[in-house]
């Protein structure tokens, strides 16, 4: 990987806007120093410290993915605000209220851009569960048509239905469950 | 078979791929069944949720693989070091604040341990005897130029004297007598005078009670010193009486006037006159004499921190420990001057007189 592709923010955010997985790879690696430091300085673990940091940077993904960004610093300083406000609810989950964070950089509040990951992050947690729920092979027929996005054909060869009506039947029947599964649990907020 | 007709339907609604005919029928069919607007709205959010689920799923998956081959990249490098570094990282603030609290501590107990004490070391060093450290340096240093001026490399260069004072003769016989303190340690005590009169001398007889000693010379060579011009006072001196010392506070000899201004000395020791003579270490041991040509006492030191504050054993007492010694060895021959040839005569003539019986007592050890 050349280094010099990616040397400004801005290099970066094409990149990733690109689908550019060598853009992300270098911005992953560039920044979680500074996270692990952060967290493991704050009574952190390194595997919480990735975990965190992986959040950080899929805020910072969808944002970009979803252009919504108006970044007023650097990448740098808004990931470090991210993953501290998530450290920092982290901790609270935990019961272990930290009375002073250290900080090594400066940071900003970030006050939509959390929240609206968190309820993502509650939406995706409740797909997970109904489709956990689902069994197989709903599960998978499902994922394979529409997150795959593989055609009837192929998801009729691959399970074996005799027709592509028996499988859009099939397929009918366990969209039907996870509808009712999916919407028992989640309800959106008015 | 009905049902997911109608699924396909929604979905190809959804997607966008419906003919313009059917869509808008499709739209009037919603206005109508509120039931299908609810089902398409639905069905609009799972499977929303479901594409955003699996690429997020995607997403992590794709992180996971950076993070695991940075690791994996990072692991042959550092595995012994960041291990360390974590923990130096995590306590590096904590070490620091240690570090400075217990360097803080040891300043300021040092700090406070010496502002305690320096009182009392004013206290206890009140009084100081005045008997002189050579500035063994600059003696060395003289030497040793010395000895690059004479370009005589067989002889060593002569052994610095480690401390000095002031002596003087008592009796023709070679007799002399200086401070105990002066002498106190010695290994070998030499003397010599303005002249350049150098003897090598022993410590014949002591009395730390007066802090007094009295040499005699060894030299097989000696003959004897010629009369003695002063004589030794028995009585009390007056209050007032102007009084003069002789001595060498430094390698030459030094004259200093005063009065007496004490009929006893430190605290009261009625053993000591206190003068106001301006005195330094080296004067220690040296003759007091007052405007007649009388010894009247043997200084010995002064109070620290207080002007013009010196003191001088009297000389009754030197007396007094003349005769102690002749009492304890018998036969001794010390016959102590007593014609005085300076009663009466200026004070220039009496130092000139005086001179040749002053000595500088070298003391090393």
């Amino acid at each position: 990987m050349r280094k010099s592709l990616y040397e400004t923010d801005e290099a970066i955010m094409e990149g990733i806007r690109n689908d550019d997985d060598r853009a992300l790879a270098h911005l992953y690696k560039l920044h979680f120093p500074m996270i692990s430091h952060f967290i493991i300085s704050n009574s952190g673990t390194d595997d919480e410290a990735k975990d965190i940091y992986q959040e950080g940077v899929i805020v910072f993904y969808e944002k970009i993915k979803g252009n919504s960004l108006e970044l007023s610093c650097q990448i740098k300083t808004y990931l470090y605000s991210v993953c501290r406000r998530l450290w920092l609810k982290r901790l609270a989950e935990k019961g272990r209220y930290a009375n002073r964070i250290e900080d090594s950089e400066n940071y900003l509040s970030l006050e939509e851009d959390v929240p609206q990951h968190e309820e993502n992050e509650r939406q995706f947690s409740m797909m997970a569960e109904a489709l956990e729920q689902l069994g197989e092979p709903c599960r998978t027929l499902l994922e394979d048509f529409y997150i795959r996005s593989q055609g009837m054909q192929d998801i009729v060869e691959k399970f074996g239905y005799t027709n592509t009506d028996t499988a859009k039947n099939q397929k009918y029947k366990c969209l039907q469950r996870l509808k009712k599964l999916f919407f028992t649990s989640y309800k959106p907020e008015a | 078979m009905f049902d997911y007709r109608i699924y396909e339907q929604i979905e190809r609604y959804l997607a966008g791929t419906m003919p313009a005919e059917e869509k808008a029928a499709f739209e009037a069919l919603l206005l109508s069944d509120l039931r299908l607007a609810d089902q398409v709205q639905e069905h609009r959010q799972v499977l929303q949720a479901m594409q955003q689920y699996g690429q997020r799923q995607q997403l992590r998956h794709k992180l996971s693989t950076i993070h695991t081959d940075m690791e994996a990249a990072e692991q042959g490098i550092t595995s012994e070091l960041t291990a360390w570094k974590v923990f130096f990282k995590k306590h590096a603030q904590t070490m620091a604040v240690a570090a400075s609290v217990s360097l803080l501590s040891v300043f300021g107990t040092l700090w406070s341990v010496q502002q305690i004490k320096e009182p009392v070391q004013q206290q206890t060093a009140r009084y100081i005897e005045l008997r002189r450290e050579v500035e063994k340096i600059k003696k060395e240093q003289r030497a040793i130029i010395n000895g690059i001026a004479s370009a005589d490399a067989t002889t060593p260069a002569p052994r610095t004297a480690r401390f000095s004072g002031t002596g003087f003769a008592i009796s023709p016989d070679g007799y002399i007598v200086t401070s105990s303190h002066v002498i106190q340690g010695a290994d070998s005590i030499l003397i010599e005078n303005k002249a350049g009169l150098k003897f090598k001398v022993t410590e014949v007889h002591r009395n730390t009670d007066y802090d007094l000693s009295i040499l005699k010379v060894e030299d097989p060579a000696f003959a004897g010193f010629s009369k003695l011009p002063y004589t030794f006072k028995t009585a009390s001196s007056d209050l007032g009486e102007r009084v003069y010392t002789l001595g060498f506070p430094r390698e030459d000899i030094v004259f200093g006037e005063g009065s007496l201004s004490s009929a006893s000395g430190f605290e009261g020791d009625t053993t000591s006159y206190q003068i106001s003579i301006p005195l330094n270490p080296g004067n220690s041991g040296g003759p007091l004499l007052d405007d007649k040509g009388n010894i009247i006492g043997v200084i010995n030191g002064k109070q620290a921190g207080q002007e013009g504050a010196a003191f001088a054993v009297k000389s009754s007492y030197l007396l007094q420990m003349v005769n102690e010694m002749k009492e304890r060895e018998a036969g001794l021959a010390v016959s102590l001057p007593q014609q005085n040839n300076l009663n009466g005569t200026s004070r220039t003539q009496q130092l000139k007189k005086l001179q040749d019986y002053i000595f500088v007592v070298k003391v090393y050890n």
